[in-house]
C-alpha cells in the first residue's frame, strides 16, 4: 500500500517536472495542466487515505489561485479539508495521509481542516480566508459538502458585502501603501503591488458580491500577462518569489521569449495600469453604490415616500441638487468630477484640460465616464495652444499629489499622448539606474508633484512645473537625454503656447537640469572657475532659482538615495555662490511706461469727473483662429479712477463679486491734468463660469465701492457661505518677499500665493492696513499660482527702510494665511 | 589586513577613485558624511553678521587592504585628495581582524 502511494508520488513529481520543463507549453494552458495534474494526484491520495482510515463525510477543496485552476510553478498548494462535525475522529489521520506526501515532495502547502460551519465562521472573521473560499473548487470526497459550502460562502459574501467590501478596499489600500505601484516601480512585486495579482483577485471578489463590476476591457489579458511573468520568474529563480528584481529581469524576459528586460517591464506596466485603473473605477463605484444605499432609507423617512423620485420630470432630483460647480463645464457629483450637463466637449477643445485641472485642484478623481466622453468627443487643440489651455495644464501640474490619479485617468484613455505626442516615448519606459524607483513617465509626473511644493521659491511657477514635466522627455532617444530633451522641450513648449523667451528658458532648464547637482557634488566650489561656469550657463537669477527648484524636485522624485541633507547643503552652497556672481537684474517698473492714447483719455475723464471710468474689450483669440466660439475667453478691462488708499482692494473686491478671475493686471498712477494722481488699472480677467460681466453693473458697483456705499467685505463673506468651496488640495503657504535692489523709487514686495477668489482683494486690504501706498503693481496668475509684484512707498513717498519693509512683508504674509 | 578610512572633500572622489584603480584597488565603500576638523567649519558673513557653518559636507571612503600595501595606499589617497586648502580632510588606518567574502566564504587576504 505505502509502496503504491510512494510510486504515485514520484510519478506525480516526475510528471510535474516534465510539464515545467516542457518549453512548448506555457501560460494559461500550463497553469491549468499543472492544476489538473495536481488535482489527480491529490484526489488519489485522498481517496486511498479515506479508504485506509475508513473516513466518510469529507471533501478536499482547492482554494485561492489553485482553486481558480491557476498553479504557478512554485505556488503554494492552498487546500481545505472539509468534514462533517461527527467525523472528527478519523479526520486527523486522513489529513496526515494527504499533507505528508505534499511536504515530502518539498511543495509549499497552505492547509486547514474545518467543518463547514467553522469554515464559514473563519471566513467571516478573516477576509483573506473569505477571498480564498470564493474560489473554492472540489478535488475529492463528497461533492455535496463542497457545493453546500460554496453556496453558503457566496451567499454570506453577498449579504455582508456592504460591510466587507470597504474592509477589503482598506486592505488593498494598505497593501498599495506598503508595496507601491506595479505600474511604475523598477523592481515591482507582481502579486502585492498596486495593480498586481492581488488587486485582480479583489476585483473578482467585488464582482462576486454583485454590487459593482469592473470595466472588463483588457483586464483578463492583463492578469494573464502578470501570471505568465510570475511563472517565468518562479522557473528562473527556482523560488516562490513574486518580486521582479533587476538581476532576474533579463532571464525572465528570455524565458518569456521577449526581446529584452525593457520589453518585459513595459508589458508588466501596461498590464498593471489596466488593473489599477479598473480597481480605481470599481472601488469608486462600490463607494457610490454603498453611499446611495445608506442615504436611501433616510431620505425615505424624511420625505415620507417609499422610493426616491423617479427619473425625469418634476422638480430637481436629489442627485441634481448635489451637483457642485467646479469650473466652466465641470461639476462635482458624488465625490467625482464629472462633466456638467451643459458641457459640450465637441465644441470646447480646452475642456479635457479644464476638467482635469478642476478635478486635481478639488482633490477629486475624474469620473471614468467623463474621461471616456472627452476622449471620444473632444477635438484636438489648435497649435499653439490657446492661453487658457496652457494655464489649465499648469494648474493641473501644480495641484500636488492629487495630480497623479487625474493624470493616470487621462493617460489610460490616451488623452495625454494626444495632447503631448512626445509623451509616447517615455510612457511605461523603465530606467536602468539604481537610484531611480519609477518609470520615466511617472518620474516626470512625480517631479511636477514635488515642484508644486516649491512654487513659492520661484518667480515663474508655470515654467518650473512645465520644466519638471519635460526635464527627462529626451529619455528613450539616442545620446545624452538632456541634449535630446532640449530639442523636444522647445517643440513642446512652443506647441503648448509659451512665448519665445519662455521657450528659451525652458530649453535651458531641460538642457541643464543636472548641471547644479553634478557641479555641487563633483566640483570644487571654492574654485571661482566653477562658479563662473555655472553663472555663464544660467545667465540670470530667475533662471538660477528655477533650476535650483527643478533640481530639488527632480531629486525628490527620483528616489530616497537621490536627495539628502548632505546633497541639499552642497547645492545650497553652490546656488548662493552663483547668485552672488550674477546680476540681480532689475524688474522693469511698470510705472515708467508712458500711457497709451486710450489710457490717457480715460485718465483725463476720471480726473475731470472724479469717478471711475472703464472700458471692456472681449479677447478674441479664438476668432482669430477662425473658430466658432460662443463665449469669450477673457476680457480686457481698463479702469481709471482718482488715486486713493485702498483702491486695489476695492477694485479687486468688486471683480471677485462679479465672479471674475484676475489673470493679469497692471497698475500705474500718474497725474494727467495736474489735478491729482489718477490710478490706471488694466486687467485681464476671465469669468469663473463663462458668463461675461455687464459693463454697466460693473461700473455702478465700482463707483459704489469707491465711495464706500458697497460693503464688499460682507457681500464676499455672504457669497462664500452660500457657495462653500471645496477644501480640495492644500497648497504651499503664501510667501511675501522683498525683491532686492530692483527699484530706486519704491520698495518691491513680491507676493506668491495660491490663487483664490478675492486673493487680490485681501492683498490690497493687507497693504492698506500696513499703511503703505501702492505706486504700481504687476499681477500675474500662472496656472493656479499668483505672482504679484507691488511697488510700494511709505507716507513720505519714498521707498521703505529695510526693517520696515520686512515688517510689512511679514504683515501681508500673515494676513494671507 | 588594514582598513583605510579617508574623510575628504566631495569633489575629489573621482580623482581618488582613478588613483586607487591605477594602484590596483578594485573595491571601496563611499558614504556621504558631514563634519568638521581643526578648521571648525567655515565662517561666513551674511548681512553683516558673522556666522559659522559647523558641519561641512564630506565623503568618507573606506578601503580594505593588506598590511604591506597600507602605507603606499594612504599616500595615493592623500595625493589625490589634496587641494592645499583648508578642509582637505584626513586619512587613517586601523588593523582588521578578519574579512569574509559573503558569496564564497573566503577569509582573510583572499577575501580582499
Amino acid at each position: 500500500m505505502t509502496e503504491s502511494v510512494d510510486a504515485q508520488d514520484s510519478s506525480y513529481a516526475a510528471a510535474r517536472l516534465r510539464l515545467l520543463n516542457q518549453e512548448a507549453q506555457s501560460g494559461p494552458p500550463r497553469r491549468a495542466a499543472l492544476a489538473t495534474l495536481t488535482d489527480q494526484w491529490l484526489a488519489s491520495l485522498a481517496t486511498e487515505a479515506a479508504e485506509a482510515t475508513g473516513t466518510g463525510g469529507y471533501a478536499l477543496l482547492a482554494v485561492g489561485g489553485y482553486g481558480r485552476g491557476e498553479l504557478s510553478p512554485r505556488s503554494d498548494l492552498d487546500l481545505v479539508l472539509l468534514h462533517e462535525p461527527d467525523g472528527a475522529k478519523s479526520i486527523a489521520a486522513l489529513a496526515d495521509r494527504i499533507w505528508y506526501p505534499v511536504w515530502d515532495l518539498g511543495l509549499a502547502l497552505d492547509h486547514s481542516v474545518r467543518t463547514p460551519a467553522e469554515a464559514r465562521k473563519t471566513a467571516a472573521d478573516d477576509l483573506k480566508v473569505q477571498l480564498g473560499l470564493l474560489d473554492a473548487r472540489h478535488i475529492a470526497g463528497d461533492p455535496a459538502l463542497t457545493s453546500a459550502l460554496r453556496s453558503a460562502v457566496l451567499a454570506d459574501w453577498r449579504n455582508q458585502a456592504p460591510k466587507r467590501l470597504p474592509a477589503l478596499h482598506e486592505m488593498c489600500q494598505e497593501r498599495a501603501e506598503r508595496q507601491g505601484e506595479l505600474s511604475y516601480l523598477l523592481e515591482p512585486d507582481l502579486k502585492e503591488a498596486r495593480g498586481g495579482l492581488r488587486d485582480a483577485t479583489a476585483l473578482r471578489a467585488v464582482a462576486a458580491s454583485w454590487l459593482a463590476d469592473a470595466p472588463r476591457e483588457g483586464l483578463e489579458e492583463a492578469r494573464t500577462r502578470l501570471l505568465d511573468a510570475r511563472d517565468a520568474l518562479h522557473l528562473v529563480t527556482g523560488r516562490a518569489t513574486d518580486r521582479l528584481a533587476l538581476q532576474e529581469q533579463d532571464a525572465v524576459a528570455a524565458a518569456l521569449g521577449l526581446l529584452d528586460a525593457d520589453t518585459l517591464l513595459r508589458q508588466v506596466y501596461e498590464a498593471a495600469r489596466r488593473i489599477s485603473y479598473a480597481s480605481d473605477v470599481t472601488w469608486r463605484e462600490v463607494e457610490r453604490v454603498l453611499r446611495s444605499r445608506e442615504s436611501r432609507p433616510r431620505r425615505r423617512g424624511l420625505l415620507g415616500r417609499a422610493a426616491p423620485r423617479a427619473f425625469g420630470g418634476g422638480p430637481a432630483t436629489p442627485t441634481e441638487q448635489e451637483r457642485v460647480p467646479l469650473a466652466d463645464g465641470v461639476v462635482e457629483l458624488e465625490g467625482e468630477a464629472v462633466l456638467a450637463l451643459s458641457a459640450r466637449p465637441e465644441r470646447d477643445p480646452v475642456l479635457p484640460l479644464r476638467a482635469a485641472a478642476a478635478a486635481a485642484e478639488a482633490g477629486l478623481p475624474l469620473s471614468i465616464h467623463a474621461v471616456r466622453k472627452l476622449a471620444a468627443a473632444a477635438r484636438p487643440l489648435p497649435v499653439p495652444w490657446p492661453a487658457e489651455a496652457r494655464e489649465q495644464l499648469v494648474t493641473l501640474l501644480g495641484a500636488g499629489e492629487s495630480t497623479v490619479p487625474v493624470w493616470e485617468a487621462l493617460e489610460a484613455e490616451g488623452l495625454i499622448t494626444r495632447l503631448i505626442p512626445d509623451w509616447e516615448r517615455v510612457r511605461c519606459r523603465p530606467q536602468r539606474n539604481a537610484v531611480h524607483r519609477f518609470t520615466v513617465d511617472r518620474h516626470l509626473v512625480e517631479a511636477a508633484v514635488q515642484a508644486a511644493g516649491l512654487t513659492r521659491r520661484v518667480g515663474r511657477p508655470d515654467l518650473l512645473l512645465t520644466a519638471a514635466l519635460l526635464h527627462d522627455i529626451g529619455k528613450g532617444w539616442p545620446g545624452d537625454h538632456s541634449e535630446a530633451g532640449e530639442v523636444i522641450a522647445r517643440d513642446v513648449a512652443a506647441r503648448i503656447g509659451f512665448g519665445r523667451a519662455d521657450v528659451e528658458t525652458l530649453a535651458v532648464l531641460v538642457r541643464h537640469h543636472l548641471l547644479l547637482i553634478d557641479t555641487a557634488t563633483r566640483r570644487d566650489l571654492d574654485d571661482p572657475e566653477t562658479v563662473r561656469m555655472v553663472a555663464e550657463t544660467v545667465r540670470d537669477t530667475s533662471t538660477l532659482e528655477l533650476l535650483a527648484a527643478l533640481t530639488e524636485a527632480d531629486a525628490l522624485a527620483t528616489g530616497p538615495a537621490a536627495w539628502s541633507t548632505w546633497r541639499a547643503s552642497l547645492l545650497e552652497d553652490l546656488v548662493t555662490r552663483v547668485a552672488g556672481a550674477l546680476d540681480t537684474g532689475a524688474l522693469p517698473d511698470s510705472g515708467d511706461r508712458a500711457p497709451t492714447a486710450e489710457e490717457e483719455r480715460l485718465a483725463i475723464e476720471a480726473a475731470r469727473t472724479g469717478g471711475p471710468v472703464l472700458t471692456l474689450h472681449a479677447e478674441t483669440e479664438a476668432e482669430a483662429e477662425g473658430e466658432a466660439q460662443d463665449e469669450a475667453l477673457g476680457v480686457e478691462l481698463l479702469l481709471a479712477v482718482p488715486d486713493k488708499p485702498g483702491l486695489v482692494a476695492q477694485a479687486a473686491g468688486v471683480l471677485a463679486l462679479h465672479r471674475l478671475t484676475v489673470r493679469a493686471a497692471d497698475l500705474r498712477s500718474f497725474d494727467p491734468i495736474g489735478e491729482g494722481p489718477v490710478a490706471l488699472l488694466s486687467w485681464r480677467v476671465s469669468a469663473e463660469y463663462g458668463a461675461l460681466p455687464e459693463a454697466a453693473r460693473l461700473r455702478t458697483d465700482l463707483a459704489r465701492a469707491f465711495d464706500g456705499t458697497l460693503d464688499i467685505e460682507s457681500r464676499l463673506a455672504e457669497r462664500e457661505s452660500a457657495y462653500p468651496r471645496r477644501r480640495g488640495i492644500t497648497p504651499p503657504p503664501p510667501r511675501v518677499t522683498i525683491a532686492p535692489g530692483t527699484s530706486q523709487t519704491a520698495t518691491v514686495l513680491e507676493v506668491r500665493a495660491h490663487d483664490a477668489p478675492g486673493l487680490l482683494h485681501r492683498i490690497g486690504l493687507a497693504l492698506a492696513a500696513a499703511a503703505v501706498t501702492v505706486r504700481s503693481a504687476r499681477i500675474s496668475t500662472l496656472g493656479a499660482n499668483a505672482v504679484d509684484a507691488f511697488y510700494v512707498v511709505g507716507k513720505d513717498g519714498n521707498p521703505l527702510p529695510e526693517s520696515r519693509a520686512r515688517e510689512v512683508a511679514k504683515q501681508v504674509e500673515a494676513a494671507l494665511r | 589586513m588594514k582598513i583605510i578610512t579617508a574623510v575628504v572633500k566631495p569633489h575629489r572622489l573621482d580623482e581618488i577613485k582613478e588613483a586607487l584603480q591605477a594602484f590596483g584597488v578594485h573595491g571601496l565603500t563611499v558614504t556621504e558624511a558631514s563634519g568638521y576638523g581643526r578648521q571648525r567649519g567655515h565662517t561666513e558673513v551674511y548681512r553683516g553678521a558673522e556666522y559659522t557653518v559647523d558641519l561641512v559636507p564630506k565623503i568618507r571612503i573606506e578601503v580594505l587592504t593588506e598590511d604591506a600595501d597600507a602605507d603606499e595606499l594612504i599616500e595615493v589617497i592623500v595625493k589625490a585628495a589634496r587641494t592645499g586648502k583648508i578642509g582637505d580632510g584626513k586619512v587613517w588606518s586601523l588593523p582588521v581582524d578578519t574579512a569574509v567574502r559573503v558569496r564564497t566564504g573566503e577569509r582573510g587576504p583572499d577575501a580582499l
